[in-house]
């Protein structure tokens, strides 16, 4: 089901398994927690037990007194250090500043108020323990709503209220459309809170050099010259005196984005102390204290005609976004994000928006894939296949009338996306075709006759990607989003790939060299992609929101076309022919026709370094260029649909089986792609069915070992099934879009789709997530009290 | 996430771990297999002076048939007794519990008398011990004594041992003739421990009644619980469907207090209680009746 | 109190002066420097930390370094025979079984550990044999079919 638009190489779109690959099957991979630097020390932070509670003293005389102690720092010992504060510039938005180490209060469980330095990380910890804070608790609120209430507590007194941001959007004509409606419909949806919870915690060293001035910070980052720019800014070292360095990063999930106070204290205390101290963090912490995610109070309006066809929306959609609204993306991220792609991949001309950030008691949210859309998207679908029950319509007939078609393509929507391309209907009439969709509604009936109960979850969708400035601005998030590649020919012959895009998992070094290998028409084992040294690539912004494969991709093309361009020129002039009619491939330039007439690619790199004869006069005998990429905004879409089976007597859910059909434009690896797929509807069906941190009224965290917080296992995953349809980009490098995030935004609507789809018959109400087998039991009125 | 400092005895021989125990009382832990001792202590949750550890006492990895009874030393682990051709054939409720405990790794270095020592209300091994009527055999100071499974089971994580004493071995009763069973749970994840459990065995007569049940719930309690309740119903009478619908009727009636936590309410695990005793007198009863 | 203890990794006696506190996942990665061995929890439900004990599939983090005196221990690091991947790191490969690698080591373990105790196992059994590993990049897809492309095949 392929169409192929762009001509291939011998690379671009193989199935190629990935050259990274070997150091880690053989355990010779490097993360941060596996380095060792000569005179380290460890550090351990000291955390509020409290959700809400002002610091009135404290006293570490008994931890600075234990065994192998070297230093114990508070605010006082880091005041000099700005606070972190999101740099979002959104009219109305309001700045929560966070000390590194909490000065007068502490907003959430988990918040560092010391850190203890010690010979290792045992002896941190035992001292640690000893650090006596003198706490006075206060009532603390942990639901946004009652956060928004008159007299609730407040998290910072000075704002006068815990509401950092509310607006209302308006697109189009909502209030008209809602008055010509024959029908209005309504829907509440709590989505539930849960984490990237990345494999590898977060962690960092930092070694600091006197005489040079310099600092060396190896950190588990996203974005290492966002990082350095930071640390830069915190700290006041000069940004080229900072080299951040990413070794093996196990993980992300956008959970790696965000500057944390902890990397800024252990940055401070490596410079202060003179020796290089190295933070990783633990579980516990990273549940307690890593960003937290995709928790929205939704509230939504349809207006429709008797047949069917939707007329306008609206939407409340209120991000709990913890304990403050936390530097890089602000408690916006989510309930924006979600707010301005409600529309999702329907016609829906008029549509008002009420966006509303609150701070409450717990840990800050940010980014996790498909930050925002996981929540909208999930309260859409459910909600869409609530009024397709109430009219009478099979939810696949009342997407399919109200779903953009490909004709109408490009579409712009009243909420301001420009959709480049897709295949939005042909993508839902695969995935049906490849489930069964129609033997499975009559199995779902035959089965129900033996008191059996099989649901079909169904959730087409459309994913803003390739995150450059145009879709910043376009899914709300006005920031200027670019990056940069150099690419080099060695005197060697080989090729050097130096990204300022990140992989922590996703394998860049496979697809980017894919990239560059058909450009220059060398094996891929003549590329080698270097990424995650501030010291070794050109300055970008780093990886997150699907934006590799286009930016990294885009500018890697454009590099290697322009080192191509060199190289024809220089063995033109060697083979004594017009560049125009030379081919490069195999690793070496020959005149079409004549493919006697050749010169290897080492051998015109080496007379391009040493042989001036070859090159004009003054003309750059180095094979490199560095390009920068800044993409129009494209859209991938894809339909996911989920065959669940519930048991009504205990709620348990059994997942049959997963159909992704997956629509990324150009795709660089499918390998690759599919991997993306399964990762993603993994964390959904985890977000759905398993994962909640959950807190109780004072702000006590009670899902903080993963005993409590449930991730999916092998037993959990059921085989999930990818198709591919290809429709590249007309707006991009390459055709290619970006993917990673659609499995995450639209699984979970298909998992909870499946499960309310199989509760048919007991008209079942659910207005929160996840399903555990207690909500099901409730959904369906089974337990009551 | 290190656990504290603690003072590690690696004894030989039973006399002498139980020699350090007393020496040591309250402050001194066991350390067998370690699968729940050890998460408390990386988590700080525990924090005992001494861990006395019985991996290095000899003659302990036992599990062997012995008068009618399925015997399991304090060493052996889940994994080898899930695979005891003697648990198969005399006790194979046994191993059935244990494939619902965790994960490979877990029951490979997990014992099934530190599970039934540690005596989280939750876990199967405790629940079936209780079903059964299993013996507990506690070594100490002042010799040995034998414990019924009822009377060993007081309350959360709370056993009748006193300080000093081991648990030294479980004996549990040979299924007997015409006689089927049951352990069914309802977990989060496949290995999790119970939001609620029940286990179930059914004798029946030449006549088809039920001359024998026993019925016991795990994770709906502080402890494992039996259920005269329900087996009152079935006890004399075929168990046929309704009689099993009016024994689990009877089960979710009895219980008193339900725990409630993140993952279920007390009237959840009490509405499963109920679910999970009828599906587990069911299989039980076509075990029985299969093993005619 | 510090206590000497020897054991042999991966072929290697590595002998080391430890406190009784030391979990064996810690001084396999900082006393025999073998870091392969990861932590991703350390209260023993991930299995990153998944190694051979005497044989046996183990959580590393709970179990003290003191009471794998004398044992056998078994990590990703000796999976590979004479620069040679063993055939589970080459089925891994060729099925995409990892993204960032940070659970592979564990899922090496157990999947090795799986296929010693039943070497042609359904996919059933290789997902519950493996249900006490998590990895959060793969929705074990990968894992599944790289452990299933092995089974029944010899050592």
């Amino acid at each position: 089901m392929v169409q192929m638009a762009t001509p291939r190489g011998k690379w671009i779109g193989a199935r190629v398994k990935r050259v990274e690959d070997p150091r880690f099957l053989t355990g010779d991979a490097r993360y941060v927690a596996d380095l060792t630097l000569p005179r380290m020390v460890h550090a351990a932070f000291v955390r509020s037990p409290y959700g809400h509670a002002r610091i009135k003293g404290i006293d570490a005389s008994a931890a600075l007194a234990a065994p192998g102690v070297i230093a114990v720092l508070t605010h006082a010992d880091v005041a000099s250090v700005p606070p972190l504060q999101d740099p979002i510039a959104l009219d109305g938005l309001k700045k929560t500043p966070q000390t590194v180490l909490a000065s007068d209060k502490v907003r959430f469980v988990g918040e560092p108020v010391a850190v203890v330095i010690a010979e290792d990380r045992y002896l941190a910890e035992d001292a640690a323990e000893l650090v006596q804070v003198d706490y006075e608790p206060l009532p603390a609120v942990t639901d946004a709503e009652a956060a928004m209430a008159e007299g609730a507590p407040l998290l910072f007194e000075d704002l006068g209220s815990n509401v950092v941001y509310d607006q209302t959007y308006r697109f189009g004509d909502p209030d008209s459309a809602f008055q010509q409606a024959d029908r209005t419909f309504k829907k509440r949806l709590h989505t539930n809170r849960f984490m990237a919870s990345p494999m590898e915690t977060r962690g960092c060293i930092g070694q600091y050099d006197r005489g040079l001035g310099e600092l060396t910070f190896w950190s588990s980052t996203q974005m290492p010259h966002m990082l350095r720019l930071s640390l830069a800014g915190f700290l006041g070292i000069p940004e080229q005196k900072i080299r951040v360095i990413t070794p093996e990063v196990g993980g992300g999930f956008g959970q790696k984005m965000t500057l944390y106070p902890e990397e800024v204290v252990v940055a401070f205390l490596a410079r202060h102390l003179q020796r290089p101290v190295k933070w990783i963090e633990d579980r516990r912490e990273n549940l307690m204290s890593a960003t937290h995610a995709k928790e929205q109070i939704i509230e939504l309006e349809a207006a429709l005609t008797n047949d069917g066809t939707l007329l306008g929306l609206r939407a409340t959609c209120i991000g709990d976004g913890g304990g403050y609204s936390f530097n890089t993306a602000s408690a916006l991220v989510e309930p924006q994000a979600a707010a301005l792609m409600m529309p999702g991949l329907y016609r829906v001309a008029n549509y008002e928006a009420r966006v509303v950030a609150v701070v409450t008691n717990k840990t800050p949210v940010g980014a996790f894939r498909a930050v925002g859309w996981t929540a909208g998207h999930t309260a859409r679908e459910l909600f869409f296949d609530e009024i397709a029950r109430e009219l009478g319509m099979d939810p696949v007939e009342f997407r399919r009338k109200n779903m953009i078609h490909e004709d109408e393509l490009p579409y712009t929507t009243c909420s301001g996306q420009v959709y480049d391309s897709g295949s939005y209907v042909k993508s839902l009439d695969l995935a049906l075709q490849t489930v069964g969709y129609d033997e499975l509604r009559a199995r779902q009936a035959e089965l129900r006759a033996q008191g059996r109960y099989l649901g079909i979850g169904i959730s087409p969708y459309v994913e803003p990607t390739a995150w450059g400035s145009e879709i910043a601005l376009q899914v709300g998030f006005p920031f200027p989003s670019h990056d940069n590649a150099r690419v080099s020919i060695e005197p060697s012959g080989k090729v050097t790939v130096a990204v300022t895009t990140h992989s922590h998992g996703q394998g860049h070094e496979t697809t980017l060299a894919q990239v560059a290998a058909d450009i220059l028409g060398v094996d891929l084992a003549d590329v080698t992609v270097v990424f995650g040294d501030t010291a070794a690539t050109p300055w970008g912004m780093g990886t997150y929101a699907s934006r590799s494969a286009v930016i990294g991709g885009g500018a890697v093309t454009l590099a290697a076309q322009e080192v191509r361009e060199k190289i024809l020129k220089i063995a033109g002039r060697m083979l004594e022919a017009d560049p125009a009619d030379l081919v490069l491939a195999d690793g070496k330039v020959s005149v079409q026709g004549s493919p006697d007439r050749s010169v290897t690619l080492a051998e015109v790199a080496v007379s391009s370094y040493f042989v001036n004869s070859v090159r004009a006069e003054g003309e750059d005998p180095t094979l490199t260029a560095t390009r920068f990429y800044d993409p129009k905004a494209t859209y991938s879409n894809g339909c996911i649909v989920v065959v669940a089976e519930v048991d009504p007597e205990t709620g348990q859910v059994r997942l049959d089986r997963v159909v992704s059909v997956e629509d990324c434009g150009t795709v660089l690896n499918p390998m690759i792609v599919d991997g993306q797929i399964h990762g993603a509807v993994a964390q959904g069906i985890g977000g759905t069915l398993y994962e909640h941190l959950v807190y109780d009224d004072q702000g006590q965290l009670l899902t903080g070992t993963f005993m409590d917080y449930l991730l999916p296992t092998a037993t959990e995953v059921p085989p999930i099934q990818v198709e591919h349809l290809e429709t590249p980009s007309p707006v991009t490098v390459q055709g290619i879009k970006g993917m990673g995030e659609g499995g995450l935004m639209a699984s979970p609507a298909a998992v909870a789709g499946a499960v309310l789809d199989a509760l048919a018959p007991f008209t079942p109400k659910v207005e929160e997530l996840p399903l555990s087998p207690e909500r099901i039991l409730r959904a369906i009125g089974t337990i009551t009290d | 996430m290190k656990p504290p400092s603690f003072e590690y005895f690696a004894p030989t021989t039973l006399d002498e771990a139980v020699a350090l125990l007393a020496q040591h009382g309250d402050e001194a832990k066991v350390l067998a297999g370690g699968q729940s001792l050890v998460p408390m202590l990386n988590l700080r949750l525990a924090r005992p002076a001494a861990l006395v550890d019985l991996n290095r006492v000899t003659g302990l990895d036992y599990v062997r048939a012995e008068n009618g009874h399925v015997v399991i030393g304090a060493l052996a682990r889940q994994r080898a007794v899930e695979r005891s051709a003697d648990v198969a054939a005399r006790q194979p409720l046994i191993a059935a519990a244990i494939r619902l405990i965790g994960h490979p790794a877990v029951r490979n270095r997990g014992t099934v008398v530190g599970s039934l020592a540690h005596a989280d209300p939750a876990a199967e091994l405790p629940a079936v011990a209780v079903a059964l009527g299993a013996e507990m055999v506690v070594t100490g100071p002042n010799g040995e004594r034998v414990v019924a499974a009822d009377d060993f089971f007081v309350s959360y994580l709370t056993v009748d041992l006193a300080p000093g004493e081991v648990l030294k071995e479980a004996r549990f009763p040979a299924l007997p003739p015409r006689t089927g069973w049951s352990i069914v749970e309802v977990a989060r994840r496949f290995g999790d421990f119970a939001l609620a459990g029940a286990v179930a065995t059914l004798t029946l007569d030449d006549q088809g009644a039920a001359s024998d049940v026993r019925v016991a719930l795990f994770g709906v309690a502080d402890r494992p619980v039996r259920v005269p309740e329900a087996e009152q119903v079935l006890r004399g009478e075929r168990p046929d469907d309704d009689r099993i619908a009016a024994a689990a009727e009877a089960a979710r009636a009895a219980l008193v207090d339900p725990p409630s936590d993140v993952h279920a309410s007390a009237a959840y695990r009490r509405h499963v209680a109920g679910v999970l005793v009828g599906r587990a007198l069911r299989e039980a009863r076509e075990r029985a009746q299969a093993s005619g | 109190m510090k206590r000497a203890i020897a054991l042999t990794i991966n072929g290697v006696r590595v002998e080391a002066e430890v406190e009784p506190r030391k979990t064996l996942a810690d001084f396999i990665r900082e006393d025999a420097e073998l870091t392969g061995t990861k932590l991703g929890c350390e209260h023993g439900v991930c299995g990153a930390c998944t190694v051979l004990l005497n044989g046996e599939a183990v959580r590393s983090c709970l179990i003290f370094a003191v009471q794998a005196d004398g044992a056998e221990i078994m990590t990703v690091e000796g999976l590979a025979q004479n620069g040679q991947f063993h055939k589970l790191q080459q089925a891994f490969w060729e099925n995409h079984a990892l993204q960032c690698g940070f659970c592979t080591p564990g899922f090496l373990m157990s999947s090795y550990a799986l296929l010693q105790e039943n070497p042609n196992p359904t996919e059933d059994e290789i997902r519950e044999g493996l249900s006490g590993n998590i990895c959060r990049c793969t929705g074990y897809q990968g894992i599944v079919a790289a452990v299933k492309s092995v089974a029944g095949s010899a050592e």
